[in-house]
């Protein structure tokens, strides 16, 4: 029996030893540090990115996003207004709108992340300029980026589809027809505070049906009609929200997951000034 | 004009625009294209740049002599000729989103570094990292979708052998002043697969092997750049679309300062 255990402990040191080894071989112990960092380039003991399965159809989620609506039922939705269960429809594998039952948002609540949502303005809309297949994604409950028919459809700038709505217009406008499915590919940053203070505004990256509207804007505070949006301190988490604004629109598709940082920090984080310390910092020419 | 929005609303941070107003210009309209699958490539946006849509090399040239990109073309896609050197676009451009695929040979051999390995450069200087890791360790910043050298992918969203992969980038590039500093770095995001791989990640500079190069100034625009590195990898649907800023503006620019400065 002694045997056995000194031959096992035998057996393991040899597999950890290989295993060692085969790490060390990986990469190289002999370059240079990168400026700022603790890896040495091409570290042969900088941590193996973990492994992700991609979905086999695009916008399909991957094997480590956390799925909002799968097009079955709304459990992970209630209703922003009473708390309640979410009263939209849900058939053929996408939610409805049911005008009147008011805003959904999900139970769950995240920061920083990589969204995926689709949504589709049926066939038959009706309407025009804001009143045509309007309704609003809503990030940690606050921040809107606009849902409109704005194919052939025409409202001010900063309020029609992809818009951030009433702070920027998207890049261009790259709306399907009503009837056709559109993506919306999220890349968000939460806003920090310190107490009262804003010490990182949320940044929003957006690629509406494969093209970027935006690239890493900063959101200018909380969304408002027709007033001067500012920020109001809350916490690095919050719920998704989607807005029933009285239209008929459909969502599917809906997943997240959470971005993080390299090296399994556990938070994203903009390096530019750890990497280039001496950078000019950039001066504001606001007046 | 007709009035679509509101004049009476307050003015948005040095902008000259109101909130919801009428006149701010209204974006582009382009059509989306579709999403590519296994099975046959998408159809790029309608404003993009076709840099390779499988027919022939027309827009490369080989990067060592100049002449006529000499890798094969075929099935729609183009594949290295091991030995024939790195191609790269007559075509120079700076700040943009840039899609590109990319498929490993589907018979496996070689390991680490030496299995499927190509490499897209960018402005013909900064790497991001082609090679089949699919079950197939080496080191973090010589990975699949790494800034090569510098910064592995967040994850390893990498697909097997021979089906087609997709890099959707985001890129800025590097800006010098009059006399050659840094006054921005090159920021790169990364969707791998439809998997955000690197988000607004500063560059330390040129892609260099078991090294670190500091940053050399250089115009804003560069050509297009794939690695022949001795690996038949293949590539498809190649395209790209500027990258500039709101409301017309020739070019992207970091609106912190102005959004930080609201709060003063």
């Amino acid at each position: 029996m002694r045997a056995i255990a000194v031959g096992l402990v035998l057996v393991g040191a040899l597999a950890i030893g290989f295993f060692i080894g085969v790490m060390a071989q990986l990469g190289y112990e002999g370059a240079p540090f990168l400026p700022g960092q603790k890896w040495r380039v091409h570290d042969s003991k900088r941590p193996q990115p973990p492994v992700v399965t991609p979905a086999s159809i695009p916008g399909n989620p991957p094997s480590d996003a956390i799925i909002l609506f799968d097009g079955k039922d709304l459990s992970k939705w209630r209703s922003a207004w009473t708390g309640g269960p979410a009263r939209w429809k849900v058939e053929n594998g996408y939610m409805e709108i049911v005008p009147g039952t008011g805003d959904i948002q999900t139970v769950e609540e995240f920061g920083d992340c990589q969204l995926h949502i689709e949504w589709m303005i049926p066939e038959d809309v009706k309407g025009s300029g804001q009143g045509r297949g309007n309704s609003g994604i809503f990030l940690m409950g606050r921040y809107e980026i606009q849902v409109l028919d704005s194919y052939e459809n025409r409202t001010y700038a900063d309020g029609m589809a992809a818009a951030i709505y009433g702070q920027y217009p998207p890049l261009v406008n790259a709306c399907r027809k009503p009837g056709e499915w559109q993506t919306y590919d999220i890349i968000w940053i939460a806003p920090r505070f310190e107490g009262e203070k804003l010490v990182r505004p949320g940044y929003l990256t957006l690629i509406h049906n494969g093209v970027v509207v935006h690239y890493h804007t900063p959101i200018m505070g909380l969304t408002r009609h027709r007033r001067f949006p500012t920020y109001q301190p809350h916490p690095p988490v919050g719920p998704l929200r989607i807005q029933d604004h009285g239209f008929r629109v459909r969502f599917r598709n809906i997943w997240y997951r959470p971005l993080k940082g390299y090296d399994g920090e556990p938070e994203w984080r903009d390096l530019t000034f750890v990497v280039f310390p001496d950078l000019p910092r950039p001066q504001s020419s606001a007046k | 004009m007709a009035k679509y929005g509101y004049d009476d609303t307050p003015f948005l941070p040095n902008t000259k625009w109101r909130v919801h107003d009428s006149n701010r210009p209204q974006p582009p309209v382009i059509w989306p294209g579709w999403f590519s699958t296994q099975e046959a490539p998408g159809e790029p946006p309608s404003d993009a740049i076709i840099l390779f849509d499988g027919k022939d090399l027309s827009k490369w040239v080989s990067v060592k002599d100049g002449g006529p990109a000499r890798w094969k073309v075929e099935n729609g896609y183009m594949e290295v000729v091991p030995g024939t050197g790195d191609i790269q676009t007559v075509e120079e451009f700076g700040d943009c989103q840039l899609h590109i695929e990319w498929a490993a040979p589907a018979e496996v051999r070689g390991e680490g570094q030496g299995r499927g390995n190509s490499g897209v450069f960018l402005m013909g200087r900064y790497e991001i990292q082609v090679l089949d890791c699919y079950e197939n360790p080496t080191y973090a910043d010589g990975t699949t979708a790494a800034v090569y050298g510098q910064y592995p992918p967040l994850v390893n969203a990498c697909r097997k052998p021979g089906e087609w992969q997709v890099y959707d980038i985001i890129w800025l590039a590097p800006r010098f002043d009059e006399n050659g500093n840094l006054i921005r770095p090159a920021y790169v995001t990364v969707f791998h697969n439809g998997v955000v791989v690197h988000y607004h990640t500063p560059l330390f500079g040129p892609t260099t092997h078991r090294a670190t190069l500091p940053y050399q100034p250089h115009p804003p625009v560069g050509p297009l750049r794939l690695q022949d590195h001795g690996d038949p990898v293949r590539y498809r649907n190649i395209w790209y679309r500027p990258l500039r800023g709101y409301d017309g503006e020739p070019e992207w620019r970091d609106w912190t300062p102005i959004v930080m400065a609201l709060r003063g």
